[in-house]
């Protein structure tokens, strides 16, 4: 009765030059007004695909091959002209995506994208749609509407572009919101924001919304009802609640269990559904001190004009690391958080020698001559694909730095090369692929292997599982911490993620604008925490509500 | 307007390379070989005329001297004598400077027309037999010959059927166009495949951009998102490609003039070299490589206007 | 649960060939063999006249006719593809070396290297290609060798502006930052990391300019900046037999398409490989 939306059946498939493959097979569920629908998936389940497949904006090789979208009022969504179908678009069915600078035109002002689909299909008057989106504007909190509707996409900040996407796709005031992704681009309290805002205009407007996301505990909070996609299927749908409490299919449990936030200290993370299993002991404190960084001060430059010369302007730094200090052990494991713009990357770019400090000091302990900086310190990348030569194979990855720094005599390289490829988990039929032909799990585990041929104390990663799905991440992460209790390594975790560094490491760093905003044991910063951007950052974080309960799931499992 | 206050210090950046291309140009023709008097004076001439005559071009003086002396002539527009003409070089080029220019215009109003034209007819039937009639042109036009083409042209359209005069420039403006028309269309046959391949990937890639999907998704009909959206984003690489490939549009009308025998720089450079009249290639470079510094400055103008992002 | 890799996609066609790149390369290997075979392919020498059969129209003796001084233009049309393969090779090789050399330093290397190396480019690209082609070559005195002089003295900003384009891009790459991490050499990361990654565009550019260098000298030729008359050169050759374009077109005809068709092989072949190395011009 109060239906919406209804789909049924749905098939898609993309044309390939060996004949068109299935992507997305027999997808059905229903949509009431007003009602949120989350549709969970890792990256390739087709979630998107689906979504767009509703309002028929597919990609060229794509082809709806069998189903039915029935939007209550219009009829068969699948069925109609490309005429009837932009009556329907914007109106009736809306749409944001993942990635607001991209889906805005650069070269056409803010207001009048807004105004366009009013101006258009309403046949509203300009100064009529001009002053509706300076409204608009002002509904999904844009501090300055009058002077935001005159500004270009590119003088905005990511949080206010998708706020500008939202206030468009609301213009022609629609039923149903189509949310695709669309806080992954954004910082964790950003991305809280935006949630806070969509739930307020959900009340505000009556909109349903499909909220497609990899996030279960951000869909968890949001939605009612979720459906978990998986290789172009759901494989179970329901009530939020009841799915997250009593996960039925072995897919959402797995997908569940990834969950950092469910994870105990000191256990691996749990693969394929399995309950987690704890990790062998580190043994913490008085290990040998290995790094000392003190007072250590990066600027950078702004890039300098020639308007600036002739007028003696003098040149303007910024500071990416300001005066930031801690000290490492062997066997410690520190956590380094905070947002975009923290600085964190560039503090350990600057510790493996790749970015040159303007003040203070790093130093690394030991004879410089006996064992050099890339023997001592090793890092890992946040995109797996990019931090690999597309040029050489894994074999030749690994091999290069044996031989450069002639760590082993060349009859004996092949053998260190299978033994590296088999401590990271690799197989070793993977030894003569390049890069473009692993998946990103692959590239990572390649990525830990070189930093391991040269035996460093010391491995930093910068968000080394950030680019990966959530399960496999779980597998990256089980391997640092395996290696880091068989190495005895010292292990700097960088990251954006609190809940994975939490799992990971006993200290924390927690970075704002470059400076360290709060230090401390990772317990007690979680417990306690002292910093106000620290709360906020906790606050942001999704999953306080279908999580919560106590922790009914939490430490089920583990128990 | 406060973006394009780069206009003003504009000049001073580029002081260099206007130093750089006098230098280029001095060095250029100063080492040519043979001795440009002798040669205009014949093997006969007396050794105190050939002094005499060396000495009112300014040629005994060392290099460097010669190269200021040349720098502040340039500076009150005096380009020297050309040897030959026996006259100011500055004027000899004034008087041959209307006909280039104007083919130059005239085949890139050609190629622009003909570019778009293709472009949006391949982009908007992508796949489809359009677009691989228009990628055919694209690939055979780009391995024309353009001087054998003109010839071509000649042969057919002139001495056969008689519909357009074989060379010459023409009296009156209509006579221009009509003498003009093959030869522009000759140069712009040579450029159209580049721009028109360039532009229909751009335009296809727009209609595929996000940006142009969230229109879509609003409810704009294709028309709509081609004009309002496809469009705009197209134009600033267009504009900055047509920047590029102006210095092969230049390059082109030198051989064509040529061809057609047309009386404007490109034929009188070629003739120059080979009565070795360097005061006239000099000047001749030096005009052209001005060009191409206002044809970049103008490019930059119009990236500043259609894209609200750059900042120069 | 298992990801997918690239391997596992549709992509996977990639021991197919694009129509385009066979076309090309078959096409020029057309030429190529013409070039090597000519001594045995043509009927009879470049240069051997028979004043009594001037200007005459194809026929069985002459296939594509005779002219003003009786040469046979099918005779000299296979020589001549000896000479502008040549153009074409030398023409695309020295800028290509140079530009790449240049581009490479200047990219990574930065600071003064790469601003004397910009100024160089500046200054080059304000002249328009051929005209500075064209005063080179009246410098040097018309011929082959100063064209191959003033190709490499011009040709080379464009390599050195994609290579070093694609340089800096790839300095900041990640696998470049972790080979420094790794402890590797200056001349190890350029040499083993980034130009074999940053030279892929210039590779595609060049077969893209090797139809400009075809075009470029067989237009100076037939301007008599470069190929001398009597050489057996298809611009040459066209700007012989304008004279008696009205009377016999042959002359200027065939060359004109012998020129076409080399072209297009290196225009095939830059397109083919654009395709397949994903990189589009």
């Amino acid at each position: 009765m109060n239906e919406l939306l209804t789909v049924a059946g749905l098939a898609i498939d993309v044309l390939t030059r060996e004949g068109p493959r299935a992507l997305v097979r027999d997808v059905g569920f229903r949509l009431n007004r007003g009602e949120a629908l989350g549709l969970v998936g890792e990256s390739g389940s087709g979630k998107t695909l689906t979504c767009r497949a509703l309002v028929r904006l597919l990609p060229s090789a794509c082809r709806v091959v069998a189903g039915k979208v029935t939007l209550s009022g219009a009829g068969d969504l699948l069925a109609m002209d490309e005429r009837a179908l932009t009556e329907v678009r914007g109106r009736r069915v809306a749409m944001i995506f993942q990635n607001p600078t991209s889906h805005l035109d650069p070269v056409m002002r803010i207001g009048e994208q807004i105004a366009e689909g009013l101006i258009l299909h309403q046949g509203l008057d300009r100064s009529v749609a001009r002053r509706r989106s300076i409204e608009l504007l002002d509904e999904v909190g844009i501090a300055d509407p009058a002077h935001t509707v005159d500004a270009w996409p590119h003088q905005l900040s990511g949080g206010m572009r998708q706020r500008a996407m939202i206030a468009a796709a609301l213009a022609c005031e629609p039923d149903l919101l189509i949310a695709d992704e669309p806080t992954t681009a954004l910082d964790v309290t950003i991305q809280a924001q935006i949630i806070d805002l969509l739930r307020r205009l959900r009340g505000t407007h009556g909109l349903a919304v499909i909220l497609v996301s990899h996030d279960l505990a951000l869909v968890g909070d949001f939605c009612e009802r979720v459906a978990v996609m998986r290789a172009g299927r759901i494989v179970e749908a329901g009530e939020t609640a009841a799915i997250l409490a009593h996960p039925r299919h072995p897919y959402t449990r797995e997908l569940i269990g990834s969950q950092p936030r469910l994870v105990p200290p000191g256990h691996y993370f749990p693969v394929s559904g399995a309950p987690a299993e704890r990790a062998p002991r580190v043994k913490l404190g008085g290990g040998a001190p290995l790094l000392e960084v003190a007072d250590l001060v990066v600027t950078f430059q702004r890039p300098r004009r020639v308007l600036d010369l002739v007028r003696r302007r003098p040149a303007t730094y910024v500071r990416a690391v300001d005066r930031v200090g801690f000290a490492l052990a062997s066997g410690d494991a520190l956590g380094i958080v905070g947002e975009s713009g923290s600085g964190k990357s560039t503090l350990a770019r600057a510790i493996v020698g790749l970015v040159t400090p303007s003040a203070g000091a790093i130093r690394l302990v030991g004879d410089e001559r006996e064992t050099p900086r890339y023997r001592r310190v090793q890092m890992i990348f946040q995109d797996p694909l990019s931090a690999l030569n597309p040029r050489l194979s894994v074999a030749q990855t690994l091999t290069e730095p044996l031989i450069v720094h002639r760590l082993c005599r060349r009859a004996e390289v092949a053998t260190r090369v299978a033994a590296l490829m088999a401590e990271v988990g690799l197989d070793p039929a993977l030894a003569h692929r390049r890069p473009r032909q692993l998946s990103g799990g692959q590239c990572q585990r390649v990525g830990i292997a070189r930093a391991l041929a040269l035996s460093p104390a010391i491995l930093i990663a910068d968000e080394p599982t950030s680019a990966l799905d959530v399960t496999i991440q779980a597998q990256i992460l089980n391997l640092l911490i395996r290696l880091r209790a068989e190495r005895q390594l010292a292990l700097i975790l960088i990251s954006h993620d609190l809940e994975v560094v939490r799992r990971v490491c006993e200290r924390v760093i927690v970075m704002r604008h470059g400076r360290v905003v709060e230090e401390g044991p990772a317990e007690r910063i979680f417990a306690a925490p002292q910093a106000g951007y620290t709360r906020e950052l906790l606050a942001a974080i999704p999953g306080t509500r279908g999580f919560s309960g106590g922790t009914p799931l939490a430490w089920q499992g583990v128990a | 307007m406060e973006r394009f206050r780069f206009l003003i210090w504009r000049p001073v950046q580029m002081l260099p390379v206007l130093l750089g291309v006098t230098l280029v140009t001095f060095v250029l023709v100063r080492s040519l070989p043979g001795d440009p008097v002798r040669v205009l004076l014949g093997p006969r001439a007396r050794p105190e005329m050939i002094a005499a005559t060396r000495h009112q071009f300014g040629l005994d003086e060392p290099l460097p001297v010669q190269y200021l002396f040349f720098l502040k002539n340039l500076l009150a527009g005096d380009l020297g004598r050309s040897i030959m003409y026996r006259a100011p070089v500055f004027e000899v080029i004034a008087e041959r400077l209307a006909p280039t220019f104007l083919l130059i215009a005239y085949a890139l109003v050609l190629s622009i027309l003909l570019a778009t034209t293709f472009a949006t007819l391949a982009a908007r039937n992508e796949g489809r037999f359009a677009d691989h009639l228009v990628r055919g042109f694209c690939t055979a036009g780009l391995g024309l010959p353009g001087f054998w083409l003109g010839i071509l042209l000649i042969m057919l359209l002139s001495v056969r059927l008689g519909w357009f005069p074989v060379s010459g420039y023409g009296e009156t403006w209509l006579g221009h166009l009509h003498h003009l028309f093959l030869p522009a269309l000759t140069v712009a046959i040579a450029l159209a495949p580049v721009l028109t391949r360039n532009l229909r990937a751009t335009l296809i890639e727009q209609m595929g951009a996000d940006h142009a999907q969230a229109a879509r998704s609003r409810g704009l009909t294709e028309g709509e998102v081609f004009r309002r959206h496809v469009v705009p984003n197209a134009l600033l690489p267009t504009v900055n490609l047509l920047g590029v490939n102006l210095g092969w549009l230049i390059g082109g009308t030198v051989v064509i003039e040529s061809v057609f025998s047309i009386p404007g720089l490109g034929q009188l450079m070629v003739a120059s070299i080979f009565t070795r009249d360097y005061m006239l290639v000099q000047g001749i470079t030096l005009v052209f490589a001005l060009t191409i510094v206002a044809v970049n400055l103008t490019v930059d103008v119009l990236t500043v206007a259609l894209d609200p992002r750059v900042v120069l | 649960m298992t990801e997918a890799t690239a391997a596992d996609r549709p992509a996977a066609a990639h021991v197919e060939l694009p129509p385009m790149l066979l076309a090309g390369t078959a096409l020029l290997g057309l030429w190529i063999v013409v070039a090597i075979g000519a001594d045995w392919l043509a009927p009879y020498g470049p240069l051997e006249q028979d004043l009594s059969r001037t200007l005459q129209g194809p026929s069985a003796a002459h296939w594509l006719g005779t002219d003003n001084y009786g040469r046979d233009v099918l005779s000299r049309i296979l020589h001549g593809a000896r000479l502008d393969l040549q153009i074409a090779v030398l023409g695309v090789l020295f800028p290509f070396l140079i530009g790449n050399l240049i581009g490479l330093l200047a990219g990574y290397l930065g600071g003064w290297t790469d601003i004397v190396a910009m100024r160089l480019l500046e200054v080059t690209m304000a002249f328009p290609f051929l005209v500075l082609v064209i005063a080179i070559i009246a410098v040097l005195g018309p011929g082959l060798g100063s064209l191959y002089v003033a190709l490499a003295l011009v040709g080379w900003v464009s390599y050195a502006r994609l290579t070093r384009a694609q340089v800096l891009v790839l300095k900041s790459a990640d696998f470049v930052s972790a080979a420094r991490v790794m402890g590797l050499g200056a001349w190890r990361v350029m040499w083993r990391h980034l130009l074999p990654n940053a030279v892929t565009p210039a590779v595609v550019f060049a077969m893209t300019d090797a139809v400009l260098v075809v075009l470029l000298g067989s237009a100076l030729s037939y301007l008599g900046l470069g190929a001398q008359p009597p050489a057996a050169e298809w611009g040459v050759m066209i700007a012989e037999g304008q004279q008696f374009l009205a009377s016999a077109w042959w002359i200027c005809l065939f060359p004109g398409l012998a020129i076409v068709s080399l072209a297009m092989g290196f225009s095939l072949l830059a397109d083919g490989l654009a395709e397949r190395l994903g990189t589009r011009p």
